[in-house]
């Protein structure tokens, strides 16, 4: 091999050896007690449990895990339906005001999150929805960004297709989730991806709406453990609170990277 | 789509599920925190409670776990699901709920002024009266603040007596520090005090030497500064000393072990709370005790110290303050006293906590505590103050320039603090 | 008509939670409220405020100061390892995937973990500084390191998304440009200037805005790793909005701070549209 490959290979290597040993160390300090964690560097030194077991027994984590999947099922859901409807009106119907709301919905997009913050939670406040799982959801329902790659993808189909199932006697709706759908599906997991990961790793959101520990998402949880006093200070109980918020993440990406990497590439491209 | 509509359908009944909860019926609701001392302490008060009534039940139930108690009774107050009794209102909030008329005045209730009056002395009764005037809190419990330390090192460095002044404490200091590892870094120090830059972290360092030093002045007064006086400087002075000879680490505490059970510090500013921590997770051999805090050289007298107090308050949307009232005296009469301490280890807010007979047993078998209750006769709580927060962070910005930075002189600190607080203070009107 | 109740979704959205909260965010600027008492009228008092707040303008300067490290960096570093990707090499993808993994974890994780690699006296950086014969450095307790600290953090957070976006583009490069290059005779560095540079001109403007929007949103990090400090260095604007409504309930001024850096937002991401757009 010529020499440039070889300091090519080992850069590269200690490029990853870089991304890799900050997960490997966090996972390592979570299993270690807490006396030995300052004199930690690269080989184990003593493998316990008993920060998982403590964090297990005074947070509920494995509850939020659960909240955070409902939440991000829910508003991925939401946003792959809904996001497919107004697509495909802004694609394939005529109708007034049509130019006006796309428009909008690209200006929308470009509108930082911050003007709209404090009035949201006035809303969640007058509709009770404060400590619900409605607060989270509803108002991730919708998302300019997929309906902008729904509506993308959607021109790029032959009317004669839709023209051919509406002769079928299909109504609009059937036309879009069982004629157009199978056809669209690369679109329909990128934008369930990006919802999906967007909406698990938000915390912003939750820390202003939710209050009770029952309700909170996961990385909320996980950021008042670490930020708060309940881990009495244990640096080993807060990684392996860490650990456990990182692991559905890394499990569901180590079997999907292919589909990962794809959607957001393919995201940022037409974004 | 059939399932579209089923869609529609689930979340409209979702959503109307989650829209509220019902108040129901009239009967009086009482929530404390959840320290579980104070769950088992409350359940049995509340049952001794509704035994000896025939009315209505009296509703327990501890506030749910989640981000800091302020803000679920704020985000409670926001939507009007108050209970009526409220056990763990930091004394620091009481203003900032009493101005926007959400809590009763309890001086307007019958046979108030003679409990506080036996309740508290005057000093106290001062401090907890509102700028109006009324009385919004019930004087609940403290936790005084001391220096905890390390028998065996203190023994080691053999001195004359405890170092309780700022120039015997820095000697200490000097000798304490060292560089164990031979790294050129010292990694023994003499104490350690929070280095956070959150507001109420200053309680904690600041604010009780404070109180310590000036023998309980007030931080504000006539809704001005008020500490812009030689205490002041004198804590920030010694805190900077402190610093700028690395006599306690700038490194944050959640960066680590805790460096007082990890024997990597000698002494810290701590309350009753630390005690049960340390036996739960202390090693085989490890000593210590406790002393008042440190003060300035030619202080004389008793020495005061912040206790971090809580109150009790009745919220406006009560159906019968008068009742919450009555119930409230079974908590906090020398009976309920008792029993509290017994249950939580933490100290009532009363006046002659050490001379009562009823607790000297108590203190018998729980000598650590008694150190505590003498000193609860030298405490201070906080004044009434709305924008209590502010305050605070203005104070740790001027902090973290002076004492743990070096940028600024005590005295250019103290008093660019007093310009900004005015500001605060005058804005808030 | 039936296209109506397609975007019906949309529109209550639109309604609810778009357009609504911008009207009130206006109403509420004018106003000063603490969420549990009455709203009270104080004309352009906020405004006023905000040019006299000293720490918002520090919070703005610690946002671009961020992003003026934070982007360079980024693409910098994205382009050279993509660079090195597109060579003919073994387990492109193990890289490729080792890459991007910090991406989707969490910020949460992130910045735990680093906190603690980043400790002045037990964090694992300064103990290996320390044991290759080099000093401890500061980098969460120094006003002038703290700030660099965090945009090294969030570029090791989000170049692997980068990494791909340069990776398509260095590919979609036809091989006949570089071959009719070598032709001529080019080095490795005119190729680059010549052919590779100019190709991937729009990858490069969509990561710019790309991470300036996301800069402009530093709020995570900072929260957990400094507070704000040391002497408010690592404070960004939208922890400085958070603080005021949610730690003092100023919504009125924070209502105020929230337009005003939006304002701010668009105004930098309408430039950089216009100044990158026209070198094409």
């Amino acid at each position: 091999m010529k020499p440039t490959k070889i300091l090519l290979y080992i850069l590269l290597i200690g490029a990853s050896f870089t991304f890799l040993y900050p997960f490997y160390w966090m996972i390592l300090a979570s299993l270690t007690p807490e006396s030995l964690l300052g004199d930690l560097n690269i080989l184990p030194l003593e493998i316990t449990f008993k920060n998982y077991q403590i964090m297990f027994s005074k947070i509920p984590i494995l509850r939020s895990l659960l909240n955070s999947t409902i939440v991000a099922t829910c508003s991925t859901l939401g946003v792959v339906v809904f996001g497919s409807m107004v697509g495909y009106a802004l694609a394939k119907s005529n109708f007034r005001g049509r130019n006006l709301l796309f428009f909008i919905i690209v200006f929308t997009m470009t509108l930082p999150f911050q003007i709209t913050l404090i009035p949201n939670y006035i809303l969640m406040v007058k509709f009770r929805w404060v400590d619900t799982f409605a607060a989270l959801i509803m108002p991730a329902l919708n998302s300019a960004f997929a309906i902008i790659m729904f509506r993308q993808v959607f021109k790029g189909i032959p009317d004669d297709l839709i023209d051919a199932a509406r002769v079928d006697g299909c109504g609009e709706l059937r036309i879009i989730f069982q004629v157009l759908w199978p056809n669209i599906i690369p679109t329909i997991i990128t934008v369930a991806i990006i919802t999906f990961m967007s909406s698990w790793n938000d915390v912003l959101w939750p820390l202003i709406v939710i209050r009770d520990e029952k309700l909170m998402t996961m990385p909320q949880l996980v950021t008042l453990f670490a930020v708060g006093g309940r881990a009495d200070a244990q640096l080993g109980v807060k990684l392996a609170s860490a650990v456990l918020l990182a692991l559905p993440i890394i499990i569901t990406y180590s079997i999907f990277q292919k589909h990962f990497i794809r959607s957001m590439a393919s995201s940022g491209l037409k974004g | 789509m059939r399932y579209c509509r089923l869609f529609f359908i689930l979340l409209a009944v979702w959503t109307l599920f989650s829209c509220g909860r019902d108040k129901g019926d009239s009967a009086l609701e009482y929530w404390s925190s959840n320290n579980i001392g104070e769950i088992t302490f409350s359940q049995q008060i509340v049952d001794q409670w509704n035994l000896s009534q025939d009315g209505l039940e009296l509703k327990y139930q501890p506030i749910p776990e989640g981000q800091s108690s302020e803000e679920i009774i704020l985000a409670a107050v926001v939507g009007k699901t108050t209970p009526d009794i409220y056990s763990n209102m930091w004394q620091g909030s009481v203003e900032f709920y009493a101005k926007s008329n959400v809590l009763v005045p309890l001086d307007t209730l019958d046979g108030f002024m003679e409990f506080i009056r036996d309740r508290c002395d005057s000093l106290t009764i001062r401090e907890i009266t509102s700028s109006d005037g009324h009385i919004y809190q019930v004087p609940w419990k403290i936790n005084p603040f001391m220096t905890i330390y390390n028998r065996d090192y203190m023994d080691g460095l053999e001195l004359d007596s405890l170092p309780q002044t700022y120039s015997s404490y820095l000697n200490a200091a000097e000798k304490f520090k060292k560089d164990l590892s031979g790294d050129g870094y010292v990694d023994q120090w003499f104490g350690n005090t929070s280095v956070k830059l959150v507001w109420y972290q200053r309680l904690f360092n600041f604010y009780t030497l404070y109180i310590a030093a000036s023998d309980g002045l007030p931080l504000i007064k006539d809704n001005r500064a008020y500490f812009n006086n030689e205490y002041a400087i004198e804590v920030f002075r010694f805190l900077q000393e402190i610093y700028k000879q690395n006599y306690f680490s700038k490194e944050q505490q959640a960066a680590g072990q805790d460096p007082f059970l990890g024997g990597r510090i000698a002494t810290k500013f701590t309350g009753p709370w630390e005690i049960e921590y340390l036996e739960r997770y202390k090693p085989e051999e490890f000593n210590y005790d406790f002393y008042p805090v440190i003060v300035p050289d030619d202080h004389e007298g008793p020495i005061y110290t912040y206790c971090d107090p809580k109150s009790v308050v009745i919220f406006s949307t009560s159906s019968d303050p008068q009742q919450a009232f009555e119930f409230i005296k079974t908590m906090v009469d020398e009976a309920g006293d008792l029993l509290f301490i017994q249950m939580t280890k933490q100290l009532p807010r009363r006046q002659g906590l050490d001379t009562l007979n009823a607790y000297t047993s108590f203190f018998d078998e729980n000598p650590r505590l008694r150190v505590f209750a003498e000193q609860a006769k030298y405490v201070r709580g906080i004044e009434n103050c709305e924008v209590i927060t502010e305050v605070f962070d203005v104070i740790t910005q001027e902090y973290e320039a002076c004492v743990l930075y070096n940028m600024k002189e005590p005295e250019e600190a103290i008093a660019d603090a007093e310009k900004a607080v005015n500001v605060i203070l005058g804005s808030n009107k | 008509m039936l296209s109506y109740f397609l975007v019906s979704p949309y529109l209550v959205h639109l309604l609810l939670f778009i357009s609504f909260p911008v009207i009130f965010s206006v109403v509420l600027t004018f106003h000063k409220w603490n969420i549990i008492s009455e709203m009270q009228f104080v004309g352009v008092d906020n405004y006023i405020r905000i040019f006299h707040d000293r720490l918002f303008w520090k919070a703005l300067l610690n946002t671009v100061t961020f992003l003026l490290i934070h982007i360079p960096l980024q693409i910098l570093i994205a382009l050279l390892l993509a660079y090195f990707l597109d060579q003919k090499i073994f387990l492109k993808g193990f890289f490729r995937a080792t890459f991007f993994m910090p991406v989707v974890i969490s910020g949460v994780v992130v910045t735990m973990v680093w906190q603690q690699l980043y400790g002045l006296d037990s964090g694992l950086i300064n103990k290996l500084l320390v044991g290759i014969g080099l000093g401890k450095v500061p980098w969460l307790t120094d006003k002038n390191v703290a700030m660099i600290s965090i945009a090294i953090m969030a570029t090791w957070k989000n170049v692997g998304l980068y990494v791909i976006l340069f990776l398509v583009g260095l590919q979609s490069v036809p091989r006949r440009y570089y071959e009719a290059a070598d032709v001529e005779g080019a080095n490795q560095w005119q190729k680059f200037r010549f052919i590779t540079l100019p190709a991937i001109n729009p990858t490069i403007f969509m990561v710019t805005i790309l991470s300036t929007i996301g800069g402009f949103n530093l709020f995570i990090e900072p929260y957990i790793m400094t507070g704000g400090g040391p002497l408010n260095s690592t404070l960004s604007a939208m922890l400085y909005i958070y603080k005021h409504a949610f730690e003092y309930y100023h919504m009125g001024y924070s209502a105020t701070l929230g337009i005003f850096f939006a304002f701010i937002i668009m105004m930098v991401v309408v430039v950089q549209k216009y100044t990158i757009e026209k070198d094409d």
